[in-house]
């Protein structure tokens, strides 16, 4: 069966050497690795499973705050909700030149809706609100006059941006009878500080669920290398070489990793697709226009990748501590 | 120029038993040279020595006049696929086939898989096995496992084959037919080195024996022919 081994003459260790096809070996034994990873993860599947699932969950929150931070902030730079400002009338204005007001603010363009509030309306609402506080309803008493204005809350059509309503605020206030405009921002801006926090909190949570994932994936390829420590000793007597011996741990780590962030997408594609009708239902209590971005396919790439070099940071960190050899 | 080299080898381990005591020996290309000695003498020792599984505690080991304890991690690999061990517990891989198992010399070296299949076919039925591919190595009997063994030391048909009790488990109808395995290989060119306590096997085979005691090199027949003539 055998042919002739040629004996070969030269002297010095140069002889024990690859002989050529470099790329073609380095290939194929690519080739040779990713069947072997296959028939490796196929053959333990539940636990295969099991690992993509725990890396998957690691990444799924990181991933659906990217979409949340990044929707939320596509959200308040192009701002299109309903603006609304609220005209505070002088204490001393006459009835007539609040009436006037009204009058030509819903004969402006641009204004949906406009809602006058008179005092004895602003100060009934004040004690309601203040749950009919008695120190309240004596101070107001012992005053004998009203301290609160006429006011209109005007809501503008969807699309006014933040500049047309500072624009109709400067042209309201050296109005006849104008005490001031107040722009009624503030479910905006707490928005933002929101999510300034959330982002925050969110960019802390997510460092410790990635390193969770790397540390899931170095946990599963230390035990991939434990139980293969047998095979790696004959690899080592027949002349595998140390890179081919660690090939296979980092394919286990690559296989663990975008598995896992395959589960992530699947993961937040439910969860998004379950918080959908609530979220719009939410909208339209605040007469927003929300729909949600960023599932694109780039996302996608995004979350694979980053599986994939978490995994693979995993397969390294178990490979740096437990090297095969012979 | 001989081949294989031992100067003045010596390996003693942590436990301060001495595994080899100051050995030295010459082995020519292409011959083939039996090893035998007690249990315990040392002949797993030499054998792993020169594979580079063991270091020297004092003394050189050369094989075709490269040191091997000197071989950096970029040789050693290219060194060993040269050279075909027999391990004495014959370390097959229990998840793999024993067509997989005698395939894995070749896997590393990536040759075509036909001629993978070609050349496994060709070891196995050497060894008796051709009609056992497909089963795994728990289903042989041991005998047929140290037979996988050798079939995965020869497939790669190296320059120096190892073997370490290639025929401990085995009849005598077919120990003879590994050793006659081993002078086909021998006369393609081969050096090989066999392990051995099995007297009556290796003392008609007319090859050089090397006789081992407590690490000691006692006797050498290449010796007494020389005091011979
Ligand atoms: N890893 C080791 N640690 C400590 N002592 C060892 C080790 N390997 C071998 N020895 C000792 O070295 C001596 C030689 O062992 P070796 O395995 O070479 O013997 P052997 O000739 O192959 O025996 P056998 O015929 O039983 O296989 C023995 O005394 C053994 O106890
Ligand atoms: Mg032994």
């Amino acid at each position: 069966m055998a042919k002739r081994t040629k004996p070969r003459g030269d002297n010095g260790s140069e002889r024990w050497r690859p002989r050529g096809g470099y790329l073609r070996g380095w290939l194929a034994d690519h080739v040779r690795v990713a069947s072997d990873t296959t028939l490796f993860i196929s053959q333990r599947m539940l636990s295969s499973l099991l690992v993509w699932l725990m890396v998957g969950v690691a990444l799924t929150l990181p991933g659906l705050l990217w979409i949340a931070h990044s929707n939320l902030q596509t959200f308040s730079q192009q701002w299109q909700g309903n603006a609304g400002l609220t005209v505070y009338m002088k204490l001393n204005a006459s009835d007539a030149a609040v009436a006037d007001m009204g009058e030509r603010l819903r004969q402006r363009a641009n204004i949906t809706r406009v809602e006058a509030t008179t005092p004895e309306q602003a100060l009934q609402q004040m004690l309601a609100q203040s749950g009919d506080s008695e120190f309240l309803r004596q101070a107001v008493v012992a005053v004998e006059t009203n301290p609160l204005p006429a006011s209109f809350a005007v809501v503008l059509d969807t699309g006014t941006s933040f500049l047309a309503l500072e624009a109709l605020r400067r042209q309201l206030l050296p109005e006849s009878g104008v005490d001031d405009v107040v722009i009624e921002t503030t479910w905006l801006e707490r928005l933002r500080d929101l999510s300034d926090f959330a982002s925050r909190v969110g960019a802390g949570l997510s460092i410790m669920l990635l390193l969770a994932a790397v540390m899931v994936a170095f946990a599963s390829v230390r035990i991939a290398i434990e139980s293969r420590l047998g095979e790696l000793r004959v690899l080592a007597l027949i002349g595998a070489t140390p890179a081919q011996m660690r090939r296979p741990f980092l394919y286990f780590g690559s296989a663990y990793g975008i598995g896992g962030g395959f589960v992530a997408i699947v993961l937040i594609a439910v969860f998004l697709n379950q918080i959908e009708a609530p979220l719009l239902s939410l909208a339209v209590s605040y007469q927003v226009g929300v729909q949600i971005a960023g599932f694109t396919s780039p996302f996608l790439l995004v979350m694979l990748l980053l599986g994939w070099l978490l995994g693979v940071l995993g397969a390294l960190l178990a490979l740096s501590q437990r090297t095969p050899s012979a | 120029m001989s081949f294989l080299q031992l100067q003045h080898v010596s390996r003693r381990f942590d436990n301060g038993s001495q595994g080899l005591a100051n050995v030295s020996v010459s082995i020519e290309q292409g011959s083939m040279v039996f090893l035998t000695g007690h249990s315990g003498a040392g002949k797993s020792t030499l054998l792993k020595m020169l594979i580079g599984a063991e270091q020297p505690t004092s003394g050189r080991v050369l094989v075709d006049g490269s040191d091997v304890s000197r071989l950096g991690s970029k040789q050693m690999p290219w060194f060993r696929r040269q050279v075909g061990v027999v391990l004495q517990d014959h370390n097959l891989l229990e998840d793999r086939s024993v067509f997989d198992n005698v395939a894995l010399p070749l896997r590393i070296t990536h040759l075509r898989a036909k001629d993978i299949e070609r050349r496994v076919r060709g070891a196995l039925s050497t060894v008796d096995l051709s009609n056992k591919g497909h089963l795994f190595p728990r289903h042989l009997s041991t005998g047929e496992q140290q037979r996988v063994g050798i079939a995965r030391a020869v497939v790669n048909r190296p320059r120096i084959i190892l073997a370490d009790e290639p025929t401990g488990n085995l009849d005598p109808y077919l120990s003879r037919q590994v050793i006659a395995l081993f002078h086909q290989f021998r006369d393609l060119g081969s050096t090989v080195l066999v392990a051995s306590h099995d007297i009556d096997l290796i003392k008609d085979q007319g090859c050089r024996i090397l006789h081992l005691s407590q690490g000691e090199l006692v006797q050498d027949t290449a010796n007494l022919e020389q005091a011979a003539d």
